[in-house]
């Protein structure tokens, strides 16, 4: 799928994009020219050959805080998806095996999840539990993880009642094994849709609580952070905003681009014209 | 902050969906103002105390005593007032014929009421300030109010912060009145959606009706700093509080920006009772770590002055004798921490503020400077902690007060709502104030008395005052000029053009 999937040119683009960022969550702290904490006296100071991007309303090097704030940003959305895809994607296809008990306290819990606002949540709980990122995005994990439930689910489900499965349960299978062997390789692809797609929700969800200013304590720098105390100054430095917006906008756009790639590569219609085109060629 | 960016938000689209510009087209029938505030949380003045709200509770509230632009103590409801030879009883006299926007009359035994229950209902923010009278006795229109000392800070005391007098009859049910306001002041009440907006309209039984100008007053709750002047500019607000950052955005659309004259002074509040603070070389590093023109340069962008008190440095009871008393010195700084003999782990401290601002940053960095980390914690419920003195680290601003002594006790005294460090108070202080309370107002002694009185407090190791910013109003060319009261707006002649 992944081979399939960098053949197209918008999956190569959409993974160039998104390993770029990933790049600059591992090396931006050291790439960073300045201390991104460090103020100096120049302040709201505009781009220069010194300061790239100028400097911010303490003085410190906004390009520095952009480099040293991807981190945090990309790891927050990391972790949601994570989250989102353990709690979803096990009980989503266990529900399937573990008798109607099991598959009706899923069900009314992953309803419930999905009525709750996911970022009025975080905010309330970032409140009780206190003012950190990994408690946020905790959080709407969980509240996303029904989507990962109802996708892994409707995957294990096409497949369970197949001749094939009920076959190999009938010759001793066990259920884990089906699962490893049959259920897996039909949930995979749409689990994977699911993913990039979050990603892209967990970036947009950790930049929404940083501009806010839940998640981090100052002087930390966040997109969303350098992203809100760029709107408090734009008298000073109008364009200002646009940086940490791109930045942002190209890395949700890339994730939702890599979902529409991996939706489009495994969909029967790709491998339909795909053997088409085997065919056609060796005819 | 965090409840304004979402309403900056809402502002925003209602102005690109062109619902806030049908509001702002449409002509006013009559004069009105549109002010953009955060609505107030309380509107019994007993409740809502001597903080900024004043200001939007005049409103609605005669004071006993207003001031006039020198800061001096001018007739309102009470006419006239007069001292005993003592200087321990002053008797207000009122005016005839007055009454409140429920028909109660204004009269003595209404002024005796509401002086007795700031003092003794539960809630009261304003039973520090009235430690000086001791009863009040209700002669028809003359109030004679008892002292328990020779005080000749009442009249400048009994203005707007402290003597904003509601009806008696209204204040029968405290929890009423804190959402309904009922005053003998210019305005009234006619609508009041609590988050959204209130409406008034003007008092004609107010004592001076005949020079308000306005009819109609309409208070909405206030936007993102950021879109306050766009609100101004399109006309959604007539007048509007504005943050040093947003001058220029208010100077380059052509609004009038407001420079209104005041006793404003911020600083940063220490809690001498919590560690680390409970060691004085740590306090007396702070002190010589606070560089104040980074907060002037950074937090105000050079609209405000530094100072090392609790006013600015044009103030009667400014104290030039200890002025710069603690100069930023961050080598000096640094070793009395080391002196101290505590660990960089016994130096780290929450800064508890009750939202972001660019002073905390500030401060965070200064003391970073000398090996003090500051972890800071955004609690909206701060003033809950604050004023029960729990937090080891804060920061505060004062509007200031009318009367010099009450602004000194509040920050130095053992009971004052701004010393974080209750019951703690400098030594000599008490009897520095006493002398400063006890010398009349006109007497050639009275700002010696109280520099002497400010120069006590300032041993306070509670408090390191930083910087004094004016109040800065933007607004539209269609509103008069305010009257340049010292940290009051004046409704009097102020007048708003169709």
């Amino acid at each position: 799928m992944v081979r399939r999937a960098l053949a197209l040119p918008s999956g190569r683009i959409a993974a160039g994009i998104l390993a770029a960022i990933a790049l600059l969550a591992i090396l931006g702290p050291f790439l960073a020219p300045y201390d991104p904490l460090a103020g100096g006296a120049e302040i709201l100071a505009g781009p220069s050959g010194a300061h790239w991007l100028g400097t911010d309303y303490l003085g410190r090097d906004v390009f520095s805080r952009l480099l040293d704030g991807s981190r945090v940003s990309v790891l927050g959305s990391v972790q949601v998806s994570l989250v989102a895809l353990i709690a979803g994607v096990i009980p989503g296809i266990l529900s399937v095996y573990l008798g109607p008990a099991f598959e009706w306290v899923t069900l009314r819990l992953a309803d419930t999840l999905i009525a709750l606002p996911f970022l009025v949540f975080a905010v309330a709980v970032t409140a009780l539990l206190g003012n950190g990122i990994p408690q946020a995005m905790f959080t709407v994990g969980i509240m996303i993880s029904p989507l990962f439930f109802r996708v892994s689910r409707a995957a294990t489900l096409s497949v369970a009642r197949s001749p094939y499965v009920e076959a190999a349960l009938i010759s001793g299978a066990s259920i884990g094994w089906v699962v490893r062997k049959h259920v897996w390789v039909k949930v995979l692809p749409p689990v994977a849709v699911a993913l990039a797609n979050t990603a892209g929700v967990g970036f947009v969800v950790v930049s929404s609580l940083t501009f806010l200013g839940i998640g981090v304590q100052p002087p930390a720098p966040t997109w969303g952070g350098v992203l809100a105390a760029d709107l408090g100054y734009l008298s000073f430095r109008p364009w200002a905003p646009l940086v940490p917006t791109a930045l942002i906008m190209a890395t949700v756009w890339a994730c939702n681009l890599l979902a529409d790639v991996i939706r489009d590569v495994s969909g029967p219609t790709f491998l339909l014209r795909r053997g088409r085109n085997v065919h056609s060629q060796s005819a | 902050m965090r409840r304004t960016k979402w309403a900056a938000l809402a502002v925003g689209l209602s102005l690109l969906t062109g619902c806030a510009g049908g509001a702002a087209g449409a002509s006013d029938e009559v004069p009105t103002l549109r002010w953009a505030v955060t609505l107030p949380a309380h509107w019994d003045p007993v409740v809502s105390g001597s903080g900024a709200q004043f200001r939007i509770l005049s409103l609605t509230y005669a004071s006993l005593t207003e001031i006039n632009e020198k800061g001096e103590a001018v007739p309102s409801l009470a006419e006239s007032w007069d001292y005993n030879d003592k200087g321990d009883q002053v008797t207000f006299h009122l005016r005839k014929g007055l009454k409140f926007s429920d028909g109660e009359p204004v009269n003595a035994a209404a002024i005796k009421a509401y002086l007795e229950r700031a003092k003794t209902q539960k809630d009261s923010a304003l039973f520090g300030d009235l430690t000086s009278i001791k009863s009040v006795t209700a002669n028809d229109l003359d109030v004679v109010v008892d002292l328990t000392q020779t005080d000749y800070q009442i009249p400048l005391l009994l203005g707007e912060r402290v003597a904003q007098i509601p009806s008696p009859k209204a204040a029968q049910d405290p929890a009423a009145l804190d959402k309904n306001p009922v005053g003998a002041g210019p305005f009234v009440v006619t609508e009041n959606v609590p988050g959204s907006h209130v409406h008034l309209t003007k008092n004609p039984d107010y004592w001076d009706a005949a020079n308000i100008k306005i009819e109609k007053v309409e208070l909405l709750s206030a936007p993102d700093t950021a879109t306050i002047v766009s609100g101004v500019q399109t006309g959604v607000y007539d007048l509007a509080g504005l943050a040093p950052n947003q001058v220029k955005a208010a100077e380059a659309a052509k609004l009038d920006v407001v420079i209104q004259p005041g006793y404003n002074a911020s600083n940063i509040s220490i809690n001498v009772n919590k560690a680390p603070f409970d060691n004085p070389k740590v306090v007396d590093a702070v002190r010589y770590a606070t560089n104040r023109q980074e907060f002037v340069d950074k937090a105000t962008f050079g609209l405000a002055a530094p100072t090392d008190q609790p006013f600015p440095d044009t103030y009667l009871a400014y104290d030039k004798e200890t002025a710069n008393r603690w100069p930023y010195d961050v080598t000096r700084a640094k070793s009395l921490i080391a002196e101290s003999g505590l660990t960089p782990e016994q130096l780290k401290v929450d800064l508890v503020i009750p939202n972001q601002q660019t002073a905390a940053e500030i401060i965070q960095s200064q003391l970073a400077a000398i090996g003090i980390t500051v972890n800071i914690k955004v609690d909206p419920n701060w003033a809950t902690p604050f004023f029960a003195k729990d937090l080891a680290l804060s920061i505060y601003g004062t509007t200031g007060r009318e009367s010099p002594v009450q602004t000194l006790t509040a920050h130095f005294g053992p009971d004052g709502p701004l010393n974080l460090s209750t019951p703690y108070e400098p030594e000599g202080f008490e009897a520095a104030v006493k002398v400063a309370r006890e010398t009349p107002l006109d007497s050639p002694d009275y700002q010696k008395n109280l520099r002497a009185a400010t120069r006590a407090g300032l041993d306070s190791r509670a408090i390191v005052f930083t910087y004094s910013l004016p109040n800065l109003f933007v607004k539209s060319p269609k509103v008069s000029d305010f009257a340049p009261i010292p940290g009051q707006l004046h409704w009097t002649g102020l007048t708003v053009a169709s």
